[in-house]
């Protein structure tokens, strides 16, 4: 029998496992407690993926959208919890609703235009007046236009401030995903922003020029 | 090494900042954070529609709880005798509107506030604020809004705290009540003189006696008793006693030998010398078999230096600590660890208790309108 106390790997991966499954069961418990109608456990669980929902959305929709979306996508799943078979799976399943709501938004916005790209433009430009904000929408930007993974990874890590293990955690990808994403969509970013500043520098010496 | 791990492995040591803000900071990730910064979540909570949160009914609830195999059982044994109890002995309660709980005499005269429950009148109203007192002879229950029931014994005088959606509670100055309840976990919440019980879905009994110390054993899934950040845990088949100034002692299961239940006594309320004290404990861990380590885990957080090293070591004999616990991490209390080691146990996942002890049950209610019951009391005799 195994009496000793000497366990295997360092205390920091112990740690990150023991902190993961932890986090991964009282997810469970705070839907379970949904289910029963218990407010404060949605709440909690809200403050908890709020970032994560916040950050899929905005990857994909225009930032003037993203906060009322982001309370959609909770009074969307709230009563889907019951269909929720796996609930240590809950923040990969919200995730889904959230890239499903994202889809949603476009699929209703084109018809009738209520977004169009000038308005889309506007409403950021708005939201990202003041010092540093042109610079912000360009960034944002070229995040945009990153594949879906890396965006979306970027922009939880960028914009949201969560971690690689938070992003992991909280989304249901693995940590190797996490980082695969994050290393080359940063990479991706890097050049994209690099050719942005080489043409907006070739331009300014053009019109210098003609000047 | 694979490919795809050099890659991993080469990916993760340039980019420690980028995968966890840790390391040096990559001087351009650092800009784009500051300038997106903007765009982040307002963390604020929106107002979600209270319609929204209805609770499912009591059937739902009692049914959802079966489905926990270890319980269905038990929890079917004892329901049936509630409702057998409830057809034979309680009439059906009138639909008033006031706010309060039915209580139903099962014999004597108990006292309900100022009403005295007779043979003619065999059920009353218990609204918050009130009390419910039995004599020698008397005995009652009370119906917990829709989540169980509390049968009280003679002698005791049982108050109702507050009865709103997410908690009911009561405070159990003296005597004995047996609660059965079917709620979510810490709803149902018992304030005594010296500790207070947070049901964990649960059946139990719970006795203060005239000094305010305590004992509670639990018949059914389990209950948190805590006082002053002191906590424990009593799964079914176990007490607990608890003393005033002191809050909840060790909990140990019914049939733990007579010696490390007396040497518990010494370890959690006496005022032993250190050279009693390590003999008490000897007693303990010696004593200790491995249905025990529910006692031990409990010690380990009541021990210190080496006291504490010997409860561990012990522990360890009994129950192999699982993986990602660590001796030094379990030395110096590390709750996450402690808690991987508790649910090694196989007595019930302890995130039900960290995820309710956020919200329930601060200290125990002082007993503010004690005096003026008394006074009620005497005065309707």
């Amino acid at each position: 029998m195994a009496t000793s106390l000497e366990f295997e790997g360092s205390l920091a991966d112990c740690a990150t496992v023991n902190a993961a499954q932890a986090k991964e069961r009282e997810d469970g418990k705070l839907v379970q407690a949904v289910k029963l109608g218990d407010r404060s456990a949605f709440e909690a669980l809200y403050r908890r993926y709020a970032r994560m929902v916040h950050g899929i959305l905005l990857s994909r929709v225009p930032h003037g959208a993203v906060e009322d979306l982001v309370q959609d996508v909770f009074l969307a799943a709230l009563p889907q919890l019951g269909s929720l078979r796996d609930v240590s799976r809950f923040g990969g399943w919200l995730a889904a609703i959230a890239r499903n709501r994202a889809m949603d938004f476009h699929r209703q916005s084109r018809p009738s235009a209520e977004y169009s790209e000038e308005a889309e433009s506007a409403s950021e430009n708005h939201a990202a007046s003041g010092s540093g904000g042109a610079e912000a929408m360009v960034i944002l930007d070229a995040i945009r236009s990153l594949p879906e993974a890396y965006r979306e990874t970027l922009i939880l890590r960028l914009v949201e401030g969560m971690t690689g293990p938070e992003i992991a955690e909280r989304t249901g990808l693995t940590h190797g995903s996490v980082r695969v994403n994050l290393h080359r969509g940063m990479q991706m970013l890097r050049e994209i922003l690099t050719e942005g500043n080489t043409a907006a520098r070739a331009r300014n010496a053009k019109q210098r020029a003609a000047e | 090494m694979k490919g795809g791990e050099a890659m991993s492995k080469s990916i993760e040591e340039r980019n420690e900042y980028l995968w966890d803000g840790t390391g040096e900071p990559d001087p351009e990730v650092a800009r784009l954070e500051e300038a997106l910064a903007q765009f982040r979540h307002a963390d604020r909570l929106p107002e979600f529609p209270e319609a929204l949160f209805a609770k499912p009914s009591v059937i739902d609830r009692f049914f959802r709880l079966l489905w926990a195999p270890r319980l269905a059982a038990t929890a079917l044994t004892v329901l049936a005798a509630t409702a057998c109890a409830i057809l034979l002995f309680v009439p059906k309660s009138p639909t008033g509107t006031r706010p309060g709980w039915d209580v139903a005499r099962i014999e004597g005269t108990p006292l309900v506030g100022t009403k005295w429950m007779g043979g003619a009148d065999p059920k009353a109203k218990l609204e918050v604020g009130e009390a419910l007192v039995t004599n020698g002879d008397s005995r009652a229950t009370i119906a917990v809004a829709d989540i169980g029931e509390v049968e009280v014994e003679p002698g005791s005088r049982v108050r109702l705290v507050q009865s709103s959606d997410k908690r009911k509670r009561i405070a159990l100055d003296r005597g004995t009540i047996h609660a059965a309840i079917w709620a979510p976990p810490g709803e149902f919440v018992v304030d005594t003189p010296s500790a207070v019980a947070v049901d964990l879905g649960c059946a139990y009994t719970l006795h203060v006696g005239p000094d305010g110390s305590g004992l509670l054993r639990t018949t059914l899934g389990w209950v948190g008793f805590h006082l002053n950040g002191r906590d424990s845990f009593i799964p079914a088949g176990a007490m607990c006693p608890t003393r005033a100034g002191t809050g909840p002692g060790t909990p140990y299961f019914e049939d733990a030998p007579e010696p490390l239940r007396e040497a518990l006594k010494t370890l959690d309320f006496g005022t032993a010398s250190a050279e009693s004290r390590s003999e008490a404990l000897r007693t303990v861990l010696s004593q200790a078999r491995k249905k025990d380590a529910l006692t031990l885990w409990h010690l380990l957080s009541r021990t210190q230096g080496e006291e504490r090293e010997r409860v561990c070591k012990r522990f360890a004999e009994l129950v192999p600590p699982p993986a990602g616990v660590t001796r030094d991490g379990v030395l110096r209390l590390d709750q996450p660890m402690l808690d991987l080691w508790w649910n090694a146990l196989d007595l019930g996942d302890i995130s039900i208790w960290r995820f309710w002890e956020q919200t329930p049950a601060s200290g125990a209610m002082p007993a503010v309108k004690q005096e003026k019951d008394r006074a009620t009391l005497k005065k309707a005799r």
